[in-house]
Protein backbone atom coordinates (compact mmCIF):
# COMPACT_ATOMS: atom_id res chain seq x y z
CA UNK A 1 0.00 0.00 0.00
CA UNK A 2 0.99 3.62 -0.53
CA UNK A 3 1.53 5.16 2.92
CA UNK A 4 -1.24 7.41 4.27
CA UNK A 5 -1.04 10.99 3.08
CA UNK A 6 -2.26 14.32 4.36
CA UNK A 7 -5.45 14.98 2.34
CA UNK A 8 -5.14 18.75 2.80
CA UNK A 9 -1.63 18.80 1.40
CA UNK A 10 -2.73 16.51 -1.43
CA UNK A 11 -5.50 18.95 -2.41
CA UNK A 12 -3.47 22.14 -1.86
CA UNK A 13 -0.94 21.09 -4.49
CA UNK A 14 -3.65 21.16 -7.17
CA UNK A 15 -4.00 24.93 -6.67
CA UNK A 16 -0.31 25.35 -7.52
CA UNK A 17 -0.69 24.27 -11.18
CA UNK A 18 -1.03 27.23 -13.54
CA UNK A 19 -4.18 27.42 -15.68
CA UNK A 20 -5.62 24.15 -14.45
CA UNK A 21 -8.84 23.30 -12.60
CA UNK A 22 -8.66 19.85 -11.04
CA UNK A 23 -12.06 18.18 -10.61
CA UNK A 24 -11.87 17.73 -6.86
CA UNK A 25 -14.64 16.52 -4.57
CA UNK A 26 -15.42 20.17 -3.71
CA UNK A 27 -15.91 20.97 -7.41
CA UNK A 28 -17.86 17.76 -7.97
CA UNK A 29 -20.24 18.75 -5.16
CA UNK A 30 -20.56 22.35 -6.37
CA UNK A 31 -21.16 21.28 -9.97
CA UNK A 32 -23.42 18.27 -9.48
CA UNK A 33 -26.53 19.79 -11.08
CA UNK A 34 -24.49 21.65 -13.69
CA UNK A 35 -22.86 18.42 -14.84
CA UNK A 36 -26.14 16.50 -14.75
CA UNK A 37 -27.77 19.25 -16.82
CA UNK A 38 -24.99 18.83 -19.39
CA UNK A 39 -25.42 15.05 -19.31
CA UNK A 40 -29.12 15.45 -20.14
CA UNK A 41 -28.06 16.74 -23.58
CA UNK A 42 -27.09 13.17 -24.47
CA UNK A 43 -30.77 12.66 -25.38
CA UNK A 44 -31.99 13.99 -28.73
CA UNK A 45 -35.33 15.20 -27.37
CA UNK A 46 -33.55 17.20 -24.67
CA UNK A 47 -31.21 18.74 -27.23
CA UNK A 48 -34.24 19.94 -29.19
CA UNK A 49 -35.82 21.50 -26.09
CA UNK A 50 -32.45 23.08 -25.20
CA UNK A 51 -31.97 24.55 -28.67
CA UNK A 52 -35.54 25.91 -28.73
CA UNK A 53 -35.06 27.93 -25.54
CA UNK A 54 -31.78 27.64 -23.61
CA UNK A 55 -32.88 29.85 -20.73
CA UNK A 56 -36.13 27.97 -20.16
CA UNK A 57 -34.30 24.65 -20.29
CA UNK A 58 -31.72 25.84 -17.75
CA UNK A 59 -34.50 27.03 -15.45
CA UNK A 60 -35.62 23.41 -15.16
CA UNK A 61 -32.36 22.58 -13.38
CA UNK A 62 -31.12 23.46 -9.90
CA UNK A 63 -28.26 25.65 -11.11
CA UNK A 64 -27.13 28.91 -9.55
CA UNK A 65 -27.74 32.05 -11.57
CA UNK A 66 -23.98 32.32 -12.04
CA UNK A 67 -23.80 28.82 -13.48
CA UNK A 68 -26.74 29.50 -15.81
CA UNK A 69 -25.13 32.68 -17.11
CA UNK A 70 -21.78 30.96 -17.67
CA UNK A 71 -23.55 28.24 -19.68
CA UNK A 72 -25.39 30.84 -21.77
CA UNK A 73 -22.05 32.64 -22.31
CA UNK A 74 -20.24 29.34 -23.10
CA UNK A 75 -17.54 30.56 -20.72
CA UNK A 76 -15.85 27.22 -20.12
CA UNK A 77 -13.14 28.43 -17.75
CA UNK A 78 -15.86 30.00 -15.60
CA UNK A 79 -17.89 26.79 -15.78
CA UNK A 80 -14.90 24.78 -14.56
CA UNK A 81 -14.56 27.24 -11.66
CA UNK A 82 -18.24 26.71 -10.86
CA UNK A 83 -17.90 22.93 -10.67
CA UNK A 84 -18.24 21.92 -14.29
CA UNK A 85 -16.19 19.01 -15.57
CA UNK A 86 -14.84 19.09 -19.10
CA UNK A 87 -16.23 15.68 -20.08
CA UNK A 88 -19.70 16.87 -19.08
CA UNK A 89 -19.26 20.33 -20.58
CA UNK A 90 -18.38 18.50 -23.80
CA UNK A 91 -22.09 17.65 -24.12
CA UNK A 92 -22.81 21.40 -24.37
CA UNK A 93 -20.19 22.20 -26.99
CA UNK A 94 -20.95 19.02 -28.96
CA UNK A 95 -24.59 20.13 -29.10
CA UNK A 96 -23.27 23.44 -30.48
CA UNK A 97 -21.47 21.44 -33.17
CA UNK A 98 -18.02 22.27 -31.79
CA UNK A 99 -15.12 19.83 -31.66
CA UNK A 100 -12.91 19.35 -28.59
CA UNK A 101 -10.19 21.26 -30.43
CA UNK A 102 -12.47 24.25 -31.01
CA UNK A 103 -13.87 24.32 -27.48
CA UNK A 104 -10.50 23.74 -25.82
CA UNK A 105 -8.91 26.58 -27.77
CA UNK A 106 -11.48 29.03 -26.33
CA UNK A 107 -10.23 28.25 -22.82
CA UNK A 108 -6.61 28.87 -23.71
CA UNK A 109 -7.30 32.45 -24.81
CA UNK A 110 -5.89 31.67 -28.26
CA UNK A 111 -7.57 31.79 -31.63
CA UNK A 112 -8.44 28.40 -33.08
CA UNK A 113 -5.77 28.91 -35.78
CA UNK A 114 -3.05 29.77 -33.26
CA UNK A 115 -4.03 26.87 -31.03
CA UNK A 116 -3.97 24.44 -33.96
CA UNK A 117 -0.59 25.76 -35.06
CA UNK A 118 0.77 25.30 -31.53
CA UNK A 119 -0.44 21.67 -31.46
CA UNK A 120 1.04 20.95 -34.88
CA UNK A 121 4.35 22.32 -33.64
CA UNK A 122 4.36 19.82 -30.77
CA UNK A 123 1.96 21.34 -28.26
CA UNK A 124 2.35 23.64 -25.29
CA UNK A 125 5.65 23.15 -23.49
CA UNK A 126 5.39 22.41 -19.76
CA UNK A 127 8.40 24.65 -19.10
CA UNK A 128 7.39 27.32 -16.60
CA UNK A 129 3.87 25.90 -16.35
CA UNK A 130 4.32 23.19 -13.75
CA UNK A 131 4.11 25.23 -10.57
CA UNK A 132 2.95 28.73 -9.69
CA UNK A 133 5.18 29.08 -6.65
CA UNK A 134 8.30 27.33 -7.89
CA UNK A 135 8.05 28.53 -11.53
CA UNK A 136 9.66 25.62 -13.34
CA UNK B 1 -5.47 -22.77 -17.81
CA UNK B 2 -6.08 -19.21 -18.90
CA UNK B 3 -2.85 -17.29 -19.40
CA UNK B 4 -1.87 -13.66 -19.98
CA UNK B 5 0.31 -13.66 -23.08
CA UNK B 6 0.78 -9.95 -23.72
CA UNK B 7 -0.03 -6.44 -22.66
CA UNK B 8 -0.89 -3.51 -24.88
CA UNK B 9 -1.13 0.15 -23.94
CA UNK B 10 -2.58 2.85 -26.14
CA UNK B 11 -4.16 6.27 -26.13
CA UNK B 12 -7.90 6.13 -26.83
CA UNK B 13 -8.35 9.49 -28.56
CA UNK B 14 -11.93 9.91 -29.87
CA UNK B 15 -10.68 11.68 -33.02
CA UNK B 16 -8.84 8.47 -34.00
CA UNK B 17 -12.20 6.69 -33.96
CA UNK B 18 -13.77 9.44 -36.05
CA UNK B 19 -10.88 9.32 -38.55
CA UNK B 20 -11.29 5.52 -38.79
CA UNK B 21 -15.06 5.69 -39.24
CA UNK B 22 -14.87 8.43 -41.88
CA UNK B 23 -12.05 6.75 -43.82
CA UNK B 24 -9.54 9.53 -43.14
CA UNK B 25 -6.65 7.38 -41.93
CA UNK B 26 -4.60 7.98 -45.07
CA UNK B 27 -4.88 11.78 -44.86
CA UNK B 28 -1.58 13.55 -44.25
CA UNK B 29 -2.56 14.72 -40.78
CA UNK B 30 -3.70 11.30 -39.54
CA UNK B 31 -1.35 8.97 -41.40
CA UNK B 32 1.59 9.12 -38.96
CA UNK B 33 -0.73 8.40 -36.04
CA UNK B 34 -2.22 5.33 -37.73
CA UNK B 35 1.03 4.09 -39.29
CA UNK B 36 2.35 3.22 -35.84
CA UNK B 37 -0.47 0.73 -35.36
CA UNK B 38 0.16 -1.26 -38.55
CA UNK B 39 2.70 -3.52 -36.85
CA UNK B 40 0.32 -4.17 -33.99
CA UNK B 41 -2.64 -4.94 -36.25
CA UNK B 42 -0.60 -7.59 -38.07
CA UNK B 43 0.68 -8.97 -34.76
CA UNK B 44 -2.82 -9.14 -33.26
CA UNK B 45 -4.06 -10.99 -36.35
CA UNK B 46 -1.41 -13.66 -35.61
CA UNK B 47 -1.87 -13.71 -31.86
CA UNK B 48 -5.65 -14.21 -32.01
CA UNK B 49 -6.32 -13.52 -28.32
CA UNK B 50 -9.47 -15.21 -27.02
CA UNK B 51 -10.14 -12.49 -24.48
CA UNK B 52 -8.97 -8.92 -24.00
CA UNK B 53 -9.24 -7.45 -20.52
CA UNK B 54 -9.60 -3.81 -21.53
CA UNK B 55 -8.85 -1.16 -18.93
CA UNK B 56 -10.39 2.20 -19.85
CA UNK B 57 -12.39 5.07 -18.47
CA UNK B 58 -15.94 6.03 -19.29
CA UNK B 59 -16.32 9.65 -20.48
CA UNK B 60 -19.71 10.56 -19.04
CA UNK B 61 -21.44 8.00 -21.26
CA UNK B 62 -22.46 4.93 -19.24
CA UNK B 63 -21.83 6.64 -15.90
CA UNK B 64 -22.76 10.16 -14.91
CA UNK B 65 -22.24 11.90 -11.56
CA UNK B 66 -24.90 9.77 -9.84
CA UNK B 67 -22.58 6.79 -9.44
CA UNK B 68 -18.77 6.97 -9.51
CA UNK B 69 -17.14 3.54 -9.21
CA UNK B 70 -13.38 3.64 -8.69
CA UNK B 71 -12.97 0.19 -10.28
CA UNK B 72 -15.77 -1.55 -12.16
CA UNK B 73 -15.84 -4.79 -14.15
CA UNK B 74 -18.24 -5.54 -17.00
CA UNK B 75 -19.71 -9.02 -16.62
CA UNK B 76 -22.38 -8.82 -19.34
CA UNK B 77 -22.80 -11.00 -22.43
CA UNK B 78 -22.52 -7.94 -24.63
CA UNK B 79 -21.97 -4.19 -24.56
CA UNK B 80 -23.43 -1.83 -27.15
CA UNK B 81 -21.37 1.09 -28.51
CA UNK B 82 -22.53 4.18 -26.60
CA UNK B 83 -24.28 7.16 -28.15
CA UNK B 84 -21.93 9.95 -27.11
CA UNK B 85 -24.23 12.63 -28.47
CA UNK B 86 -23.84 12.15 -32.21
CA UNK B 87 -25.13 8.58 -32.51
CA UNK B 88 -23.29 5.36 -31.61
CA UNK B 89 -20.09 4.54 -33.54
CA UNK B 90 -20.86 2.11 -36.33
CA UNK B 91 -18.62 -0.58 -34.91
CA UNK B 92 -19.52 -4.16 -33.95
CA UNK B 93 -21.22 -4.98 -30.67
CA UNK B 94 -18.63 -5.86 -28.02
CA UNK B 95 -19.05 -9.41 -26.73
CA UNK B 96 -18.05 -10.08 -23.15
CA UNK B 97 -16.82 -13.22 -21.46
CA UNK B 98 -19.19 -13.40 -18.48
CA UNK B 99 -17.72 -16.61 -17.00
CA UNK B 100 -14.19 -15.26 -16.88
CA UNK B 101 -15.41 -11.79 -15.86
CA UNK B 102 -17.40 -13.13 -12.90
CA UNK B 103 -14.47 -15.35 -11.96
CA UNK B 104 -12.15 -12.31 -11.99
CA UNK B 105 -14.68 -10.25 -10.02
CA UNK B 106 -14.92 -12.90 -7.29
CA UNK B 107 -11.19 -13.36 -7.16
CA UNK B 108 -10.52 -9.61 -6.96
CA UNK B 109 -13.03 -9.10 -4.15
CA UNK B 110 -11.45 -11.93 -2.15
CA UNK B 111 -8.13 -10.24 -2.90
CA UNK B 112 -9.54 -7.14 -1.15
CA UNK B 113 -10.36 -5.03 -4.22
CA UNK B 114 -13.86 -3.56 -3.86
CA UNK B 115 -15.04 -4.02 -7.43
CA UNK B 116 -18.31 -2.66 -8.78
CA UNK B 117 -19.97 -5.33 -10.91
CA UNK B 118 -21.71 -4.02 -14.03
CA UNK B 119 -24.19 -6.20 -15.89
CA UNK B 120 -25.63 -3.61 -18.25
CA UNK B 121 -23.75 -0.74 -19.81
CA UNK B 122 -22.83 0.83 -23.12
CA UNK B 123 -19.16 1.34 -23.92
CA UNK B 124 -17.84 4.62 -25.32
CA UNK B 125 -14.79 5.60 -27.38
CA UNK B 126 -12.54 4.84 -24.40
CA UNK B 127 -13.13 1.16 -25.15
CA UNK B 128 -14.06 1.05 -28.85
CA UNK B 129 -11.22 3.23 -30.21
CA UNK B 130 -8.50 0.84 -28.92
CA UNK B 131 -10.40 -2.07 -30.53
CA UNK B 132 -10.39 -0.19 -33.86
CA UNK B 133 -6.69 0.65 -33.54
CA UNK B 134 -5.70 -2.98 -32.86
CA UNK B 135 -8.24 -4.90 -34.93
CA UNK B 136 -9.14 -2.48 -37.74
CA UNK B 137 -12.67 -2.56 -39.11
CA UNK B 138 -13.88 -6.19 -39.01
CA UNK B 139 -17.55 -7.26 -39.17
CA UNK B 140 -17.20 -8.51 -35.64
CA UNK B 141 -14.46 -8.06 -33.06
CA UNK B 142 -12.13 -11.08 -33.13
CA UNK B 143 -11.88 -11.35 -29.33
CA UNK B 144 -14.19 -11.33 -26.33
CA UNK B 145 -13.72 -8.24 -24.18
CA UNK B 146 -13.91 -7.77 -20.42
CA UNK B 147 -14.21 -4.05 -19.69
CA UNK B 148 -12.51 -2.78 -16.53
CA UNK B 149 -13.56 0.82 -15.96
CA UNK B 150 -11.39 3.07 -13.77
CA UNK B 151 -12.44 6.47 -12.44
CA UNK B 152 -9.85 8.99 -13.59
CA UNK B 153 -12.24 11.95 -13.76
CA UNK B 154 -13.44 12.74 -10.24
CA UNK B 155 -10.63 13.18 -7.70
CA UNK B 156 -9.09 11.28 -6.25
CA UNK B 157 -8.55 8.61 -8.87
CA UNK B 158 -6.86 5.44 -7.60
CA UNK B 159 -3.11 5.68 -7.03
CA UNK B 160 -0.70 4.25 -9.57
CA UNK B 161 0.37 1.74 -6.97
CA UNK B 162 -3.22 0.58 -6.46
CA UNK B 163 -3.67 0.20 -10.22
CA UNK B 164 -0.48 -1.83 -10.46
CA UNK B 165 -1.63 -4.05 -7.58
CA UNK B 166 -5.02 -4.50 -9.28
CA UNK B 167 -3.15 -5.74 -12.34
CA UNK B 168 -1.24 -8.22 -10.19
CA UNK B 169 -4.52 -9.47 -8.75
CA UNK B 170 -6.06 -9.76 -12.23
CA UNK B 171 -3.09 -11.94 -13.22
CA UNK B 172 -3.73 -14.24 -10.25
CA UNK B 173 -7.43 -14.41 -11.16
CA UNK B 174 -6.71 -15.27 -14.80
CA UNK B 175 -4.15 -17.91 -13.84
CA UNK B 176 -6.75 -19.68 -11.69
CA UNK B 177 -9.39 -19.89 -14.44
CA UNK B 178 -9.51 -23.50 -15.64
CA UNK B 179 -10.37 -22.94 -19.30
CA UNK B 180 -7.47 -22.71 -21.75
CA UNK B 181 -7.62 -19.10 -22.94
CA UNK B 182 -5.16 -16.73 -24.56
CA UNK B 183 -5.73 -13.49 -22.64
CA UNK B 184 -4.30 -10.04 -23.26
CA UNK B 185 -4.55 -7.05 -20.93
CA UNK B 186 -4.83 -3.61 -22.50
CA UNK B 187 -4.34 -0.35 -20.64
CA UNK B 188 -5.75 2.66 -22.45
CA UNK B 189 -5.93 6.47 -22.21
CA UNK B 190 -3.25 9.15 -22.01
CA UNK B 191 -0.50 10.11 -22.85
CA UNK B 192 0.16 13.78 -22.12
CA UNK B 193 -2.81 16.02 -22.77
CA UNK B 194 -4.77 18.79 -21.13
CA UNK B 195 -8.28 19.49 -22.39
CA UNK B 196 -9.19 22.35 -20.06
CA UNK B 197 -8.21 25.75 -18.77
CA UNK B 198 -5.64 28.27 -20.03
CA UNK B 199 -2.90 25.60 -19.93
CA UNK B 200 -4.83 23.48 -22.49
CA UNK B 201 -2.70 21.82 -25.14
CA UNK B 202 0.18 20.83 -22.88
CA UNK B 203 2.38 18.06 -24.31
CA UNK B 204 5.44 16.63 -22.55
CA UNK B 205 7.21 14.37 -25.02
CA UNK B 206 10.22 13.80 -22.80
CA UNK B 207 8.16 12.69 -19.81
CA UNK B 208 5.93 10.47 -21.95
CA UNK B 209 8.92 8.70 -23.44
CA UNK B 210 10.50 8.14 -20.06
CA UNK B 211 7.20 6.59 -18.96
CA UNK B 212 7.30 4.29 -22.00
CA UNK B 213 10.93 3.38 -21.18
CA UNK B 214 9.98 2.28 -17.71
CA UNK B 215 7.15 -0.01 -18.81
CA UNK B 216 9.89 -2.27 -20.16
CA UNK B 217 12.16 -4.41 -18.02
CA UNK B 218 11.85 -5.12 -14.33
CA UNK B 219 11.58 -1.73 -12.68
CA UNK B 220 8.40 -0.90 -10.82
CA UNK B 221 9.26 2.80 -10.44
CA UNK B 222 6.11 3.89 -12.27
CA UNK B 223 3.82 2.65 -9.53
CA UNK B 224 5.13 5.33 -7.18
CA UNK B 225 4.44 8.41 -9.36
CA UNK B 226 2.04 10.62 -7.38
CA UNK B 227 -1.03 12.20 -8.99
CA UNK B 228 0.48 15.67 -8.73
CA UNK B 229 3.37 14.64 -10.98
CA UNK B 230 1.03 13.45 -13.75
CA UNK B 231 -0.90 16.71 -13.45
CA UNK B 232 2.12 19.00 -13.48
CA UNK B 233 4.11 17.16 -16.12
CA UNK B 234 1.54 15.68 -18.50
CA UNK B 235 -1.52 17.91 -18.20
CA UNK B 236 -4.77 17.37 -16.38
CA UNK B 237 -5.82 14.39 -18.51
CA UNK B 238 -2.40 12.71 -18.46
CA UNK B 239 -3.63 11.10 -15.23
CA UNK B 240 -5.22 8.48 -17.51
CA UNK B 241 -1.82 6.80 -17.66
CA UNK B 242 -2.52 5.18 -14.27
CA UNK B 243 -4.71 2.82 -16.29
CA UNK B 244 -1.64 1.61 -18.18
CA UNK B 245 -0.28 0.46 -14.83
CA UNK B 246 -3.11 -2.04 -14.39
CA UNK B 247 -1.86 -3.66 -17.60
CA UNK B 248 1.78 -3.45 -16.52
CA UNK B 249 1.02 -4.94 -13.10
CA UNK B 250 -0.74 -7.87 -14.78
CA UNK B 251 2.38 -8.81 -16.77
CA UNK B 252 4.49 -9.76 -13.76
CA UNK B 253 7.96 -8.73 -12.79
CA UNK B 254 9.70 -8.36 -16.14
CA UNK B 255 8.56 -7.35 -19.61
CA UNK B 256 10.03 -7.04 -23.07
CA UNK B 257 8.75 -4.44 -25.54
CA UNK B 258 7.82 -5.84 -28.94
CA UNK B 259 6.70 -2.57 -30.48
CA UNK B 260 6.56 1.07 -29.50
CA UNK B 261 5.15 4.18 -31.16
CA UNK B 262 4.75 7.84 -30.20
CA UNK B 263 3.28 10.68 -32.21
CA UNK B 264 2.21 14.29 -31.61
CA UNK B 265 -0.38 15.62 -32.20
CA UNK B 266 -3.63 13.81 -32.74
CA UNK B 267 -6.23 16.43 -32.00
CA UNK B 268 -5.15 17.87 -28.60
CA UNK B 269 -3.04 14.95 -27.48
CA UNK B 270 0.02 12.76 -27.71
CA UNK B 271 -0.56 9.27 -29.12
CA UNK B 272 1.47 6.67 -27.32
CA UNK B 273 1.31 2.96 -27.81
CA UNK B 274 3.41 -0.01 -26.69
CA UNK B 275 3.16 -3.80 -26.94
CA UNK B 276 4.75 -5.81 -24.14
CA UNK B 277 5.23 -9.47 -23.41
CA UNK B 278 5.81 -10.92 -19.98
CA UNK B 279 9.15 -12.65 -19.36
CA UNK B 280 9.18 -15.54 -16.97
CA UNK B 281 12.47 -15.52 -15.09
CA UNK B 282 14.22 -18.29 -13.23
CA UNK B 283 12.83 -18.35 -9.72
CA UNK B 284 9.42 -16.98 -10.62
CA UNK B 285 6.87 -19.24 -9.00
CA UNK B 286 3.82 -18.23 -11.01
Amino acid sequence: MTPPRDIHQYLAEFDDIPGTRVFTAARARQGYHLNQFAMSLMKAENRERWKANERAYLDGWKLTEEQKQAVLDRDYNRLLDLGGNIYFMAKVFSTDGQSFLQAVSTMSGMSLEDYQAMMLAGGRSPTGLRSLKDKY
Amino acid sequence: MARITAGVATSHIPALGVATDLGKTEEAYWKPAFAGYEWTKAWEAEQKPDVVILVYNDHASAFDMRVIPTFAIGCAEEFQPADEGWGPRKVPVVHGHPDLAWHIAQSLILDEFDMTIINEMDVDHGLTVPLSMMFGQPDQWPAKVIPIAVNVVTYPPPSGNRCWALGEAIARAVASFPEDLNVQVWGTGGMSHQLQGPRAGLINTEWDNRFLDRLEGNTDALRHIPHIEYLRETGSEGIEMVMWLVMRGALGRTTRALHRHYHVPASNTAVGHIVLEPITELGDTE
